[in-house]
């Protein structure tokens, strides 16, 4: 080990994810590769397998991890989450390594136009002129106002705002 | 009362002690305390000369209390209490301190504060034993009898000692035969031995040959002198005491009579009834009157009560040669007096039913070990072949899943320890017997920890058993083809597999018995979180239990291989023909006395005490009082110090005797560090103090220890009574929270300092000058640390202002 | 007659007008009042969780704010708002640290998450407010010959925890009501294994890939159609359709149809009202077996 090189297999990786909001439960796992065989995307794809990205996460491989492609394979199915024996909450984990790879300026481009979506008109698909006319020739009412004002201003509580910019900045 | 006449003797060790503090001065000191008849010097009293003079100081009555000052205190105290007691004196009315480890070796460099101590210590010795009282031996009865509950491998082993040795057993099985789970087991890993064989006790009793391994049928095990048993029949009531229990028996009637039944069969050939054998899981059905295999022990038919039809049918009594059937037979209830019970109740397959994406009795080809060993086992449902249940087709592709339920958060957080064993005996039972059979097992780790087994899974290996690394996330039919589905990741290959099988073999969770919840409920005795019943102590007293009469072995405490069960069978066998043999139980009085004109029948004591040892009896109408078994009570006082009017005490640790000490041993203080009491558990406490001096760790001499049975004693007024005793500061000295030996006193002592500390800061007095500790015993360092930090601690804080002065000056 | 905040999301009213009619006109016809509240947003489903969960939280709460300030419980349509909406509602009332900082946030637009109301998805609305029963007698048309592949997605039963909305394992709520209105549900291999929906716009060629095993195997099964409950998952399986032509030149002509829709056409609804241009896969077979 060098001096002044941060040990790369510590266990300050997994604490830090574990201090995130959807990972406390990660230091459960026991790499019994429950989560893998009910995954969706591992069964189509070499690209992504849960319990890789886990195994890697607890033996502190933060960089492989954060900066890497898997994280973004998930589809949030819950399938893993439900089977898992030691009820970690494998789903929430990947929200959580998310959430950690945006603040760090990794942002994939279709989080970003969801984002902006989402700032510019308090929903995350916008709505055309052409939907709108369509909705009254088919009898619907017409569409109630969203609330992009509460949504600007919870986004910059949150400092989501400044997640998005970030992206902006880098492009 | 007479006054009494303290006789004080100081053990010097030699040069050990004697060279680190003043003999002399502490001999004139005592000397002047009022009450002291007589002060000897000696290198040691607890053995050889010393003992004898002291012996015959209590001969010649010069003294009746005895005051010693000896090194490795808890072994003179056991020696000294049976001299003086064989010398006419009251054994507990013996006090024994440690100037040694808890003075002269942890004070070295301070000799002058050391000195000090040692008298405050002697001087709180001698008031406490001043108002010592004398304490009886109790004698109870010890009925030499003990009610076996379970006639499984453990409860027949654990009997079969008993009877042996001469105690009358009685063995209860609540069903209709013998053998328990073993006997449906097949084989016995690591050895393969027939289970059967092997599971019949070995007997003293020379029956066939000397090594009697033969199957309980023909093992002479039922006739056994002193040994009865009891099937079909469970236990639905206990009373009494350890040493004198009551216990109901309720036996089911069998509606055959085991005189007259001859096992011929023709009874099996009329009855109408055909339902599904839930003995051999259901692979095939029995009729209502069967036996479960052909060895059996009752050697008897029995009437499954809910499927026959009794009188509307009788085809059976019709039939039968001797006229063995009485479908008139009642349930029976009998009454035992016995002195001890044994729960030798066992454990049980998980349903795994419930863990859905398995699908365990939806798809008939997904089975658990269990049920694979009914196949396995010859005298099994299919005749020893291994087919698949849904077409009775031989099973050619077999794939075992471990941690069924087990190690799963979701359903049993445990490792059920034997299922690897388990399934790889049953693997390798199926490859001996067929090689060409393609059989994996898919796991999370291969646990083979005991001994023999890591060849075990050499062997599998060698024989061509497959090993996946990974836990299925479910079972799958193909209805084309009829073939199931395993989706599993290979980990260590990250490879996704669809194992493809005819058969799968479910290694499910182990569990307690069932009726276990009940039969806990009936004896008194606990749970663990996990269902099991509960030991008293892992380690030390793995078969024993809280309550003393009543033990525990085989796997009613937790799963457990058959070697271990036997060991557990022989360790509760022993640990009863101790309790019971001599006939009686002899027990020192040194239990809680309610003060019956005080007792409020609040009924806190009899719900905290931590051995059921409290009840509440009628006085007068409407008015209860608590009462102590004085067999069962531990003298913890742990009672004490939750009654909130006072009524309850210790006779050996009376508060009168707690203020004396604390009184005494805030007395002197000549040194400018300001005084500090603490109060320490005998158990984990105390030894901490112990083994601090007894590595010679330093701390100031201004700390003063005081010793309680365990600090649940505590009351909160008496932390208060301690800083007007003189003290600046108190430190509580406990177990730790999850290790407390009287379970609940620890914990039960952090709240009474976290409310302390705000009645103190209401008193004006800084709440950090309270403070709890737990340790165990080898933290002696952290304790002399413990000790340094409350020292400085008050010295920044400086002297308490109190309206009342205290006895002792301090600065 | 019960009344319920109708939360309709994003991807329903920019592109699924048609579940939006079907829905607005079956509930309706049902006696079930849509509600239509004002200045209700996105419910932040996984995508924008991927960005920040606690903010994706707080923005759910916000919608469900709106509807305890209207004293009424949300029924929503898609099986993704209902998963989002839920786990707030759950996990704030469980988690009290949780609730505190959202409540926190919430206040900057004056608002404050109690906890009151309840989520509900449009399936448990049918069969506990209406009633198995009075379904049935409301259907007028005869589906007896249609096949139908339900589809449930993975939202409406995961995580179980927090959503209470069926047996994950072997769910019942949706075949039960297809099968109420006279159509039979059909088994099919991996019926509970999800769409790959969430992939698209990252991955899509992966989420292809998982759709189409989801359209195969209807297919070998013997399907009419398959009925979904949500956006996400019509689309992906619709549209995905077409893709699969384009990309791995296999045309499998399965139609896909949400349960509303579905439920319209039983109760008598005119197609010619319920927008089916929108969809990619033409409605051809599952019209010609209602009768």
């Amino acid at each position: 080990m060098l001096h002044g090189k941060e040990d790369k297999h510590s266990n300050s990786f997994s604490k830090e994810v574990a201090n995130q909001l959807g990972g406390e439960t990660v230091n459960f796992c026991y790499q019994c590769g429950t989560c893998a065989s009910s995954c969706p995307v591992a069964k189509v794809t070499e690209r992504f397998n849960p319990r890789e990205v886990l195994r890697q996460l607890l033996l502190g491989e933060r960089r492989e991890v954060l900066f890497g492609d898997a994280i973004w394979l998930c589809c949030s199915c819950y399938n893993c989450q439900e089977r898992c024996p030691q009820k970690v909450e494998i789903a929430d984990v990947f929200y959580a390594l998310r959430n950690l790879a945006i603040k760090e300026g990794k942002m994939p481009n279709i989080y970003f136009e969801f984002s902006a979506g989402l700032t510019n008109e308090g929903r995350i698909v916008p709505i055309s002129k052409f939907l709108e006319k369509k909705r009254t020739e088919i009898g619907l009412p017409p569409l109630k106002p969203a609330g992009v004002e509460a949504v600007r201003k919870i986004l910059s509580a949150t400092g989501f705002d400044k997640l998005s910019r970030k992206k902006e900045e880098s492009s | 009362m007479e006054k009494a006449k303290v006789g004080v003797f100081l053990a010097d060790g030699g040069k050990g002690i004697a060279e680190f503090l003043d003999f002399k001065g502490l001999t004139a000191y005592c000397k002047q305390v009022s009450g002291v008849t007589q002060v000897s010097q000696a290198t040691e009293f607890w053995r050889g000369e010393g003992l004898k003079k002291l012996v015959d100081a209590v001969k010649q009555k010069k003294i009746d209390r005895v005051v010693v000052a000896e090194n490795l205190p808890k072994l003179a105290e056991v020696n000294i209490a049976k001299a003086v007691e064989q010398a006419g004196l009251n054994p507990y009315l013996v006090e024994v301190i440690d100037l040694r480890d808890h003075c002269a070796m942890p004070h070295r460099d301070v000799p002058k504060e050391a000195a000090e101590k040692a008298k405050v210590m002697l001087l709180a010795a001698i008031e406490r034993a001043k108002l010592l009282e004398p304490i009886d031996k109790l004698e109870f009865p010890a009925i030499k009898s003990v009610l076996v509950i379970g006639g499984g491998i453990a409860g027949m082993q654990t009997a079969e000692d008993l009877a042996d040795l001469g105690f009358k057993v009685q063995l209860v099985e609540k069903t209709p035969f013998l053998g328990g789970l073993a006997a449906r087991a097949g084989r016995f890993f690591p050895t393969n031995d027939c289970a059967i064989c092997i599971e019949s006790p070995a007997s003293d009793i020379k029956t066939i040959t000397h090594t009697s391994r033969k199957c309980v049928y023909r093992s002479g095990f039922s006739e056994i002198p002193n040994l009865g048993i009891l099937t079909n029949s469970r236990v639905v009531k206990v009373e009494g005491v350890p040493g004198n229990y009551k216990a109901t028996i309720e036996k089911k009637p069998r509606y055959v009579d085991e005189l007259k039944c001859t096992r011929c069969g023709l009874c099996t050939t009329v009855c109408p009834v055909e339902i599904p054998d839930e003995y051999n899981a259901r692979l095939k059905t029995r009729k209502a009157i069967y036996m479960n295999i052909p060895d059996v022990y009752p050697p008897t038919y029995v009437i499954d009560e809910t499927s026959c039809k009794f009188h509307k049918c009788e085809k059976c009594v019709e039939v039968c040669p001797t006229g063995a059937i009485e479908l008139d037979q009642k349930t029976q209830h009998t009454t035992l007096n016995v002195g001890s019970i044994i729960a030798a109740t066992g454990f049980q397959e998980y349903d795994p039913r419930v863990i859905k994406e398995y699908h365990y009795g939806e798809y008939p080809d997904v089975i658990t070990n269990l049920e694979l060993a009914r196949m396995i086992d010859g005298f099994g449902p299919t005749n020893g072949t291994v087919s698949r249940p849904s077409n009775h087709e031989p099973a050619k592709r077999i794939v075992f899943i471990q941690c069924v339920g087990s190690r799963d958060r979701r359903w049993n957080p445990w490792c059920s320890s034997i299922c690897c064993m388990i399934s790889l005996k049953n693997a390798m039972l199926i490859k001996e017997a067929d090689p060409s059979a393609d059989v994996t097992i898919c796991y999370i780790d291969i646990r083979t920890t005991g001994r023999e087994h890591e060849y075990y899974y050499e062997k599998a290996r060698e024989m061509g058993i497959k090993f996946v690394k990974g836990r299925p996330t479910e079972i799958a039919h193909d209805p084309d083809g009829n073939v199931l589905v395993v989706d599993v990741e290979d980990a260590i290959l990250r490879k996704l597999l669809e194992l493809e099988a005819d058969l799968v073999v479910l290694a499910t969770a182990m569990v307690p018995a069932e009726g276990t919840q009940e039969l806990a409920k009936t004896l008194g005795v606990e749970l663990g979180e996990d269902g099991f019943f509960k030991e008293y102590n892992a380690k030390l007293r793995p078969t024993e239990t809280k309550l003393r009469g009543i033990f525990l072995c085989g796997g009613a405490t937790f799963p457990k291989d058959a070697p271990t069960t036997s060991l557990q069978a022989h360790s509760a066998a022993m640990k009863a023909a101790k309790f019971l043999n001599t006939g009686k139980i002899v027990k020192d009085q040194r239990t809680a006395i309610v003060n019956e004109e005080y007792c409020g029948d609040c009924e806190f004591c009899p719900v905290t005490c931590p051995f059921n040892a409290i009840s509440l009896v009628s006085k007068e109408k409407d008015h209860f009082v608590a009462q102590v078994s004085d067999l069962q009570c531990e003298g913890c006082g742990i009672c004490v110090g939750t009654c909130p009017v006072n009524a309850i005490e210790l006779r050996h640790m009376r508060p009168n005797q707690m203020a004396a000490q604390m009184k005494a041993l805030m007395s002197i203080n000549g040194t400018s560090k300001p005084l500090v009491l603490a109060i320490c558990c005998s158990e984990c406490g105390h030894t901490a103090v112990d083994s601090s001096g007894m590595a010679m760790m330093q701390y100031p001499a201004n700390v003063r220890i005081m010793k309680v049975p365990c600090t649940g004693i505590l009351r909160v007024q008496q932390f208060l009574e301690a800083f007007k005793a003189g003290a600046q500061a108190v430190m509580v000295v406990g177990c730790k929270s999850d290790g407390c030996h009287y379970e609940v006193g620890s914990p039960k002592t952090q709240k009474k300092v976290a409310l302390a500390k705000i009645l103190l800061k209401e008193f004006g007095i800084e709440p950090e000058r309270l403070e709890m500790f737990n340790f165990v015993y080898i933290e002696g360092d952290k304790f002399a640390e413990a000790a340094r930090t409350m020292t400085e601690r008050v010295e920044r804080l400086g002297s308490i202002q109190l309206a009342t002065t205290s006895q002792g000056e301090t600065n | 007659m019960t009344s319920y905040a109708l939360f309709l999301g994003c991807t329903i009213p920019a592109r699924q007008p048609h579940y939006e009619i079907s829905a607005r006109k079956s509930l309706t016809k049902l006696g079930i009042e849509l509600v239509d509240l004002e200045n209700m947003t996105c419910c932040a489903p996984p995508p924008l969780q991927s960005v920040d969960l606690e903010t994706s939280l707080s923005i759910a709460a916000y919608n469900i704010c709106l509807a305890e300030e209207a004293d009424l419980n949300i029924i929503t349509l898609c099986t993704g708002c209902f998963e989002s909406l839920s786990i707030a509602n759950a996990l704030l009332k469980e988690k009290k640290e949780l609730r505190k900082r959202v409540n926190e946030t919430l206040s900057v637009v004056g608002k404050e998450f109690r906890g009151s109301k309840e989520v509900k998805h449009y399936l448990q609305v049918l069969r506990d407010d209406l009633g198995l029963g009075r379904l049935k007698d409301s259907i007028t048309k005869d589906l007896s010959d249609l096949k139908a592949a339900t589809f449930y997605g993975c939202h409406s039963l995961r995580p179980s925890s927090l959503l209470r909305f069926d047996d994950p394992e072997a769910p019942r709520i949706f075949d039960d009501l297809v099968e109420t209105i006279g159509a039979k549900s059909i088994a099919y291999r991996h019926k509970l294994r999800c769409c790959g929906g969430l992939l698209r716009g990252y991955a899509d060629d992966v989420a292809l890939a998982i759709a189409r095993d989801k359209i195969v195997n209807t297919t070998k099964a013997g399907a009419d159609c398959i009925v979904t409950l949500c956006p996400f998952c019509f689309l992906t399986l619709d549209l995905g359709q077409v893709l699969m032509k384009s990309t791995f030149h296999e045309e499998y002509k399965m139609p896909v149809l949400h349960y509303s829709e579905l439920l319209s056409l039983g109760l008598g609804i005119d197609p010619k009202e319920l927008a089916l241009e929108f969809h990619k896969i033409s409605l051809e077979k599952v019209l010609t077996k209602i009768k």
